[in-house]
């Protein structure tokens, strides 16, 4: 428990493999030593289920990835990630993944209860095949041992165009809000575009109700809203289209998107552990099963 | 279906159950053997309880998992499912109503004492694998009340007081054997239970195990099941011990069911 929550990742997975590796060589020897196990080999296969079962859950610990990452409609994943930790050993393969997101709808049960996430994703195979997924809730996008998830966390994402000095390339991208509705009264953020060393300051303003606590609803953009952008004392309210001209280039509003987060795991250890925990418990109920039929509990000794 | 009616039928139900206790302490006390009596009067409660979760499943939409009215609702029925089988298997213990009885009866008026109001179905409720870990865990902990029963005469016929109205059921070695015997079916189950469960954690929150307090506290109740097992088997503990593990891990289970999910703050509440 200390090893999972502690501040140094690197020490809190050897603080646990550790333990794990000296458990799994003390039942080994237990196994190798005491002469029960020649005896009841339902009991010998318990025990070496455990064994790897132990040895597994330390590969784990150091193979290990968990990490977020957010991305606006449209956007396709570079590899980045906002937020990870990852085992000593992670053979990391997430730089050559790719996947996009084309969208994604949430419903609402009044009360504003959060139900159901359907989000669209799409990626392309070794073989240059498009491929296409609703994923969300309990179905994961899996792309090379990577489990991607949605998250609670999703919210608004103004697309801006940013224009430097005359002459360079304009650049295009999105400012992801903060998320909503869990900071539903906080929709703004501080931003600085790319290569310039003004900071901008965003509000997204509008007047509905996007989810109604009296009712049903679904997670939507605002049908008005406008985007507030303050750089110093400079302050301008923009629509879609609309243009401001800063001291280091010019900024267009170009409208407003959705984000959402995702989680990411990677553990390649899953399906093996899957298995031995399901040899663990079969082996166990055959040892007990053989153990209690050989005499009926009533009998005497 | 109105809630009104799944409350009627439920009270009935309780009324039954309430009866079968009763009948059975009395047996116990008076020494008699109202065996049939007691197992159509807990048939009658099941059935009728049977038909409240049913009216309530209709109604909402969903199983009896999220509230803590519908834990204990599901739960009692799981538990007397249990023992109502092992009641009528083995007629030799079937003075354990008058053990198991009166922990039901707290279950029971603490379900009365709750709102059987709806609660929110989260998404990630939406899964098979949700009634396997959650049907694996029922029978876990069924397996431990029939065990901690017959447990209970064990520390009662040691205490003095049991010693002369339970003098007909089999001696505290052949209990104790059949005690142990429910102990490690319901390791079976515990264990499957927690597969279960990390197979539906890992696909709703991203991971298999994370340490948050209802997986450490169920884990610790396996350890604990796994360990009393182990010292029965391998040092050949006396009835007595055995008897007070036995109680132990109930308490330990019992506080991991139906405490740690509402005293935490982890998403990991309900479904049980």
């Amino acid at each position: 428990m200390i090893a999972y929550t502690s501040a140094r990742p690197g020490l809190a997975t050897w603080a646990l493999v550790g333990p794990l590796a000296a458990f799994a060589v003390n039942l080994g020897a237990a196994v190798v030593t005491n002469p029960v196990f020649r005896r009841q080999t339902y009991l010998l296969i318990f025990h070496l289920a455990l064994i790897a079962i132990i040895l597994l859950l330390a590969t784990g610990r150091l193979t290990y990835l968990k990490g977020q990452l957010e991305l606006a409609e449209g956007e396709v994943f570079d590899g980045q990630l906002t937020q990870e930790e990852s085992g000593p050993w992670h053979p990391r393969k997430l730089d050559s993944l790719r996947f996009s997101n084309e969208g994604f709808s949430v419903e609402y049960a009044q009360g504003v209860r959060r139900g159901a996430t359907r989000n669209k994703v799409a990626w392309t195979d070794a073989d240059g095949r498009v491929h296409r997924e609703v994923i969300g809730d309990q179905n994961a996008l899996i792309l090379a041992g990577y489990r991607f998830y949605t998250s609670f966390n999703k919210g608004f994402a103004p697309a801006f165009v940013w224009y430097p000095a005359p002459g360079a390339q304009p650049v295009v991208g999105t400012v992801h809000l903060p998320a909503y509705p869990l900071h539903e009264y906080k929709q703004s953020i501080e931003w600085m575009p790319p290569g310039s060393k003004t900071p901008l300051w965003v509000m997204l303003q509008f007047d509905e109700v996007i989810l109604d606590p009296e009712k049903p609803s679904e997670f939507r953009l605002p049908s008005k809203h406008q985007m507030v952008v303050r750089a110093g004392a400079l302050r301008q309210e923009l629509k879609p289209g609309d243009a401001m001209r800063l001291a280091e280039g010019v900024l267009v509003y170009d409208g407003l998107r959705s984000w959402m987060g995702y989680t990411v795991f990677y553990d390649f250890t899953l399906p093996w552990l899957l298995a031995a925990g399901v040899l663990a418990v079969l082996s166990l109920a055959m040892h007990f099963w053989v153990k209690f039929s050989a005499k009926p509990w009533d009998k005497p000794n | 279906m109105t809630l009104e009616l799944e409350l009627q039928t439920l009270w009935a139900a309780l009324v039954f159950y309430v009866l079968a206790g009763t009948v059975a302490i009395f047996g116990v006390v008076l020494q008699r053997k109202p065996e049939r009596t007691v197992l159509g009067l807990l048939l009658a409660g099941l059935a009728l309880q049977t038909l409240s979760i049913a009216f309530r499943w209709e109604r909402l939409g969903h199983g009896p998992y999220i509230t803590m009215y519908e834990i204990l609702l599901s739960n009692i029925w799981s538990l007397l499912s249990v023992y109502v089988l092992a009641y009528w298997r083995i007629p030799p213990i079937r003075a354990t109503a008058a053990v198991v009885m009166p922990i039901l009866f707290v279950m029971m008026g603490w379900l009365l004492m709750t709102s059987p109001n709806a609660g929110h179905l989260p998404a990630t409720y939406h899964t098979i694998w949700l009634f396997i870990h959650i049907g694996f865990g029922k029978v876990f902990l069924g397996t431990v009340l029939v065990a901690v029963g017959i447990s209970g005469i064990i520390l009662l016929r040691q205490s003095g007081y049991g010693g002369k109205r339970f003098a007909r059921m089999p001696d505290d070695g052949r209990l104790d054997e059949l005690s142990f015997r429910f102990m490690a079916i319901g390791l079976i189950f515990d264990t499957l239970m927690l597969i279960a469960g990390a197979i539906w954690a890992q696909d709703a929150w991203g991971r298999y195990w994370n340490w948050d307090p209802l997986e450490t506290w169920a884990f610790l109740t396996w350890l604990f099941v796994a360990f009393s097992l182990h010292a029965r088997f391998t040092y050949e503990t006396s009835p007595r011990t055995g008897a007070l593990m036995v109680m132990g891990v109930f308490v330990l289970a019992f506080l991991t069911f139906f405490g740690v999910p509402f005293i935490s703050p982890s998403p990991h509440k309900g479904a049980i």
